[in-house]
């Protein structure tokens, strides 16, 4: 098979996981819950919390906690339906036939991941309408065009992100427990709702290489920023390219060491 | 592979011993067998770890966005957080008798339905304290949280009653799960909301009217209040009324579950919908 028609056979591969997996997660409860009634309810917190600080709650800060509440339900969609990715599919007992196929199923775990992200963007429309219908909060953007684009890299990192999560969490037996574990932590380090600049130095470093920062700080920038986020974006794709380096080699590791000790459903 | 001693003495059925049995040893067991988070390599990460970053993530972003004290914020968690074991642990040890197939041999037994259920309250009573209270003692080393040593035990008292109150509406989500296809969908919800409407985060002045209603009639509101008032050195006259009036919610959350629990197995009888998921 020639390039381009391999390439457009990768590219139908992950679509169609992508579509199959919406739909799966669209009659889930969980993820209805984490990815629409959870960002409306911390919106609602972070609304108040500002209504209650006096003079900071003017629009543009209605804005900055709608798009970072909105960033944490992503987040959160992510990490339940990345982290958990894998080892769903163990439960399910799919994961043999899925690896055994011979499809890429690095091509179908990204496909899967994709579509939690996408999912979880929901948690953006549901928080920004919330703060429009309850709370007269405009919805403008400074930098229209840039939006878009802002939105795209922050989706597909998010994706590859959810994919590394899948290969690594399924390291640990319990991967929902590390699930339940990682939510707040990265709500803190990524200045979702508190500027960094207001958190320790040392959580600097560490915020530079997670890429929902850069996300939620380009899509702020597109938003509400004074000047184009392009520094945000590019380093969401850079990120984006080494998360997809790692979590390819991880998740070949992980596979080939499971076939050969014969522990692929092992939970 | 450790087991959980049961005594072997023959007892009548509906006998005080017997009941007793059933609400003690019943208890435990639930606990160990239905609780799917006892286990250390799920506890440590979800009970101990998430509160850890949840009263950090609250207090941080509560001092930012309103200029208040942090510890009003690290406070309100820290008592919120016994919600994940009350919640979470009850729904588990009620709705998980179905999913791992024990349902039925439970409800066909002539145990006392009071004793049976009344015996898996007390594991996560306990769970939830001690969650709270690790909660506190993070206040205390990394938030600048101060306590009355005059007033610790009324403190500890409404952090008792409390936790009692969040397990029995955490046992009626557990009976509504009976029947639901994803039991933790109101335990995940109802966590949420105490978030926002008990006074946890948002001065309950500060919301508007229709919430503070609500709040009234949830666990936490009242419980929250008296522990925020021990540690501002109230005494037990003093916050005496907000600690029953917690007590009181949580008994009438408790018996509500039981007759909820009661109706669904009869119910479930009636139209041999007893494992029917």
């Amino acid at each position: 098979m020639g390039s381009i028609a391999t390439f457009r056979a990768n590219v139908h591969q992950v679509v169609r996981v992508w579509t199959f997996t919406l739909g799966i997660y669209m009659k889930s409860e969980f993820f209805v819950l984490t990815a629409g009634v959870q960002p409306v309810i911390f919106a609602t917190i972070a609304f108040l919390l500002f209504q209650v600080g006096g003079e900071a709650a003017g629009p543009q800060t209605l804005l900055f906690a709608a798009l970072g509440t909105g960033m944490m339900g992503v987040w959160s969609t992510t990490l339940f339906g990345g982290g958990g990715a894998i080892a769903w599919q163990r439960w399910e007992s799919t994961l043999e036939l899925l690896v055994a196929a011979p499809r890429r199923y690095d091509l179908t775990l990204l496909g899967q991941t994709l579509a939690t992200t996408t999912f979880g963007f929901y948690s953006m429309i549901a928080t920004l309408a919330w703060g429009w219908l309850l709370f007269g909060m405009p919805i403008d953007a400074n930098f229209p065009l840039i939006l878009p684009l802002a939105l795209l890299v922050a989706v597909i990192g998010l994706g590859i992100m959810g994919m590394l999560l899948a290969t690594t969490f399924v390291l640990y037996r319990h991967a929902n427990a590390l699930s339940n574990l990682l939510e707040y932590p990265v709500w803190i380090a990524t200045g979702m709702l508190v500027p960094l600049a207001l958190l320790p130095g040392w959580l600097g470093p560490i915020s530079w290489v997670l890429l929902p920062t850069w996300a939620v700080e380009a899509i702020r920038g597109a938003a509400i920023g004074s000047e184009p986020p392009w520094l945000a974006i590019g380093m969401c794709m850079v990120l984006t390219l080494v998360y997809y380096v790692i979590a390819r080699r991880v998740l070949v590791y992980v596979i080939d060491k499971a076939r050969r000790d014969a522990t692929l459903n092992l939970a | 592979m450790t087991a959980i001693p049961v005594s072997s003495v023959p007892s009548s059925p509906g006998s005080l011993r017997a009941n007793w049995r059933i609400f003690w040893n019943g208890g435990r067991l639930s606990y160990t067998a239905l609780f799917n988070w006892a286990q250390p390599s799920i506890y440590i990460p979800t009970l101990l770890g998430a509160p850890t970053f949840q009263i950090l993530f609250f207090a941080a972003l509560g001092s930012y966005a309103t200029g208040m004290d942090p510890a009003f914020f690290a406070i309100g968690n820290a008592v919120q957080v016994c919600s994940m074991a009350g919640i979470y642990g009850m729904t588990m040890a009620v709705a998980n008798e179905r999913w791992f197939g024990t349902l039925p041999v439970l409800m066909a037994s002539p145990a006392n339905r009071a004793a049976l259920f009344g015996g898996r309250f007390i594991p996560f009573i306990v769970n939830g304290f001690l969650v709270s209270a690790y909660g506190f003692l993070l206040c205390w080393i990394f938030l600048g949280v101060r306590f009355d040593a005059a007033t610790l035990g009324v403190m500890v008292l409404a952090m008792i009653v409390t936790a009692f109150s969040c397990s029995a509406i955490g046992a009626v989500q557990g009976g509504i799960s009976l029947r639901l296809r994803d039991g933790l969908f109101g335990a995940n919800l109802l966590v949420f909301l105490f978030l926002l409407f008990c006074g946890v985060n948002i001065p309950l002045a500060a919301l508007p009217p229709w919430m503070q209603a609500v709040s009234q009639v949830l666990p936490f509101t009242h419980g929250l209040a008296a522990v925020r008032a021990a540690i501002d050195g109230a005494t037990l006259s003093e916050v005496g009324g907000l600690i029953a009036t917690e007590f009181l919610i949580g008994l009438v959350y408790a018996v509500a579950a039981f007759f909820l629990f009661r109706w669904l197995e009869r119910s479930a009888y009636r139209n041999a919908t007893l494992d029917a998921r």
